[in-house]
């Protein structure tokens, strides 16, 4: 028979043996549960150099930022383009209806708008500019609630894209109200560039005249196809319905 | 006179020798692998954030692009957090007298910047491109995991340099369509077949690098 050792060292030895099992239980713990303590940093080696990345703050300086804003009035270089046409939408005084020198109209020009607008725009006008996006929706969810608007929300409907005087805005006008916003609507100038908001402008004419359409938008060869189509005109289309459009109207139709 | 008998239970102290021998270093090497990793270390870092921002109703629920705030995620190799005017786009009008929105009232009124706390960051010494991996057919869920189910962004991947390389060794695990870029609930695994995955290599032209100066430059 194997003879035991005392009472008391077992128990110690048992203690020992179990207090083993913390650690793991701990890592698995910490594995487990996402909190502030984590990023521990054991051997700094290099892994904090004395140098400032992007939109690292900087103490040394008031606002703490490493990167400093430009001095009021000045111009970053290739910014000063004297082209109003390009910057403002502007040409002699009137809206734009062309694309300013240097913009070239194509598919993978038109495909950019689409892009960029699914993007900046979509949330509150809606895939295909109806006004329903989903913030919208929400934000007159707030307005309509029962106590009155929370918070102080004050929102306006976003402008379906398809109202008659949204439509008449030329190419040069659309641009604008991208960059520079319009009564209650920001503008998006910091945002996209100046390139990309012309492409939106064009892509933004696309979908008007999509939803807009008659027979002599399309092309001569299909015409009879679609006369032979069962699909009807749906009234009452809504972004849901005709969710990211991807048709790409004829390039002539954006003026 | 008495002589010292070591009790019989001492037979038993050469076979615990043996036992605790062979199992600490074991122990040990467990204890190093698996709580100093980074999977350990890094993964789960959530610092408390100024605002509560939540990527959850944003991103989420409310369904906004991404690159609508981290505007240059596929144009450089820094993403951007948004400056206070990305938000006050919408929150000029939606709640702007919400307590919860109270710094970032501030932050417009005084122009300084919010104070957001940095969840994923490389050591100063590798270098990280985003555009290079956005437009190549890399989404953002490969390497930050659902962001939008997150109410408080957590870094869900070691970001340790075996992990760069597993995937840069191979990359057809990972790639999706770059219109499916900002696609969260995009699963290359089970949308894409391996062959279409393979395709996008040529397709993009990935050919990743692991020579060192890709990285440490
Ligand atoms: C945060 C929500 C929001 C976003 C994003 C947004 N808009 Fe608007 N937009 C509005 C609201 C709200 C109005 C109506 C403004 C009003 O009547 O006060 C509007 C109006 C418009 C109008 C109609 C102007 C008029 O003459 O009535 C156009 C055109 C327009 N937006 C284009 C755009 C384009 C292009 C983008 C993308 C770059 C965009 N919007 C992004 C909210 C938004
Ligand atoms: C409405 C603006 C907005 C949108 C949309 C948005 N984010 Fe963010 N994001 C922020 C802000 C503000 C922060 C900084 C605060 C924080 O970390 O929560 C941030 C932080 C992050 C971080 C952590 C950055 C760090 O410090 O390491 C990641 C990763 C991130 N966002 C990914 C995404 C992804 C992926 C999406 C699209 C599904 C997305 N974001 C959409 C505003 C936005
Ligand atoms: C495109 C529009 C949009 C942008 C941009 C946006 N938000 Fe929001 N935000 C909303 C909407 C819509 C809600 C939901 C309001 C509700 O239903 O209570 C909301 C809610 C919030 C709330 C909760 C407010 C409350 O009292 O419950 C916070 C905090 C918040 N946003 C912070 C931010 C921050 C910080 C940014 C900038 C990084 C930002 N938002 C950018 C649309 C936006
Ligand atoms: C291949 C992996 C990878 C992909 C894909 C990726 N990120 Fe990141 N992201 C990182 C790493 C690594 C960092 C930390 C960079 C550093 O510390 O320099 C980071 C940092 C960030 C940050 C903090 C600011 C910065 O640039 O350091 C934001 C915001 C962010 N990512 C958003 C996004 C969004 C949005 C997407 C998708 C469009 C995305 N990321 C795709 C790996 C990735
Ligand atoms: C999910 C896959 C994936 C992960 C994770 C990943 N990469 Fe990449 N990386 C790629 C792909 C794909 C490319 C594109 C290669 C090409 O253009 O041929 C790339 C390219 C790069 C480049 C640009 C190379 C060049 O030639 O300009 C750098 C730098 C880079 N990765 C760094 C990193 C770092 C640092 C990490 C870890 C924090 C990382 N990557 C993690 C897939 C990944
Ligand atoms: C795909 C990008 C990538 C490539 C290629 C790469 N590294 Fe790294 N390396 C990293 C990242 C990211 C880290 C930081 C990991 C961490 O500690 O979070 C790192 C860390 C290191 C460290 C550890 C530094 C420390 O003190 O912790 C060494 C050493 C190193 N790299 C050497 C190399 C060598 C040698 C090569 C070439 C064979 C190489 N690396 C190639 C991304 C890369």
């Amino acid at each position: 028979m194997i003879s035991l050792p005392p009472r008391w060292m077992l128990f110690v030895g048992g203690i020992a043996a179990l207090a083993l099992a913390i650690p793991p239980v701990v890592i698995a713990r910490v594995r487990a549960t996402p909190d502030p303590e984590h990023a521990v940093h054991i051997f700094f080696d290099m892994d904090f150099q004395p140098k400032f990345k992007t939109q690292e703050p900087n103490p040394l300086f008031a606002d703490g930022r490493s990167q400093r804003l430009p001095v009021a009035g000045s111009i970053a270089r290739g910014e000063g383009n004297p082209d109003l046409h390009r910057t403002t939408g502007v040409v002699n005084g009137a809206w734009a209806t062309t694309l300013p020198a240097g913009l070239t109209m194509n598919d993978a020009f038109m495909e950019r708008g689409q892009q960029r607008f699914n993007i900046y725009c979509t949330a509150c006008h809606g895939y295909a500019g109806f006004g329903d996006g989903t913030v919208n929706q929400r934000a007159m969810a707030l307005m309509s609630s029962a106590d009155g608007p929370a918070h102080g929300t004050a929102w306006v409907q976003a402008k379906s894209l398809h109202d008659p005087a949204v439509r008449e805005h030329t190419l040069g006008a659309v641009f604008s109200i991208a960059s520079n916003g319009i009564r209650t609507m920001a503008g998006y100038e910091a945002q996209v560039s100046i390139e990309d908001r012309w492409a939106i402008a064009v892509y933004v004419k696309a979908l008007q005249l999509s939803q807009n359409a008659t027979l002599q938008d399309v092309p001569p060869e299909v015409r009879d196809a679609l006369k032979s189509s069962p699909v009807e005109k749906n009234p009452t289309a809504t972004s849901a319905a005709v969710k990211a459009p991807t048709a790409t109207p004829s390039k002539d139709g954006v003026k | 006179m008495s002589r010292f008998l070591f009790p019989r239970w001492a037979n038993l102290l050469l076979p615990t020798v043996i036992l605790a021998g062979a199992t600490i270093p074991l122990y040990a090497f467990f204890f190093v692998a698996y709580g100093l990793s980074p999977k350990t270390l890094e993964v789960g870092f959530q610092p408390e954030q100024p605002v509560p921002y939540s990527h959850a109703l944003h991103a989420g629920e409310l369904g906004i692009d991404c690159r609508y705030c981290h505007t240059n995620v596929d144009k450089a190799a820094y993403a951007t957090v948004p400056p206070t005017q990305t938000c006050l786009n919408c929150h000029t009008n939606i709640r702007p007298t919400s307590p919860k929105l109270v710094k970032v009232q501030e932050s417009a009124a005084t122009g300084l910047p919010i104070q957001w706390q940095r969840v994923h960051k490389l050591p100063d010494f590798a270098y990280f491109d985003h555009s290079a991996h956005v437009n190549r057919g890399v989404g953002c869920v490969s390497c930050h995991g659902r962001v939008d189910k997150m109410e408080v962004v957590y870094q869900t991947k070691p970001l340790s340099m075996g992990w760069c390389l597993e995937c840069h060794r191979e990359p057809e695990i990972n790639l999706r369509p770059v219109s499916e870029i900002t696609n969260l609930a995009w699963d290359s695994a089970t949308e894409s077949s391996f062959e279409e995955r393979q395709a996008l290599i040529a397709k993009y032209h990935i050919n990743p690098n692991d020579n060192c100066s890709t990285c440490h430059r």
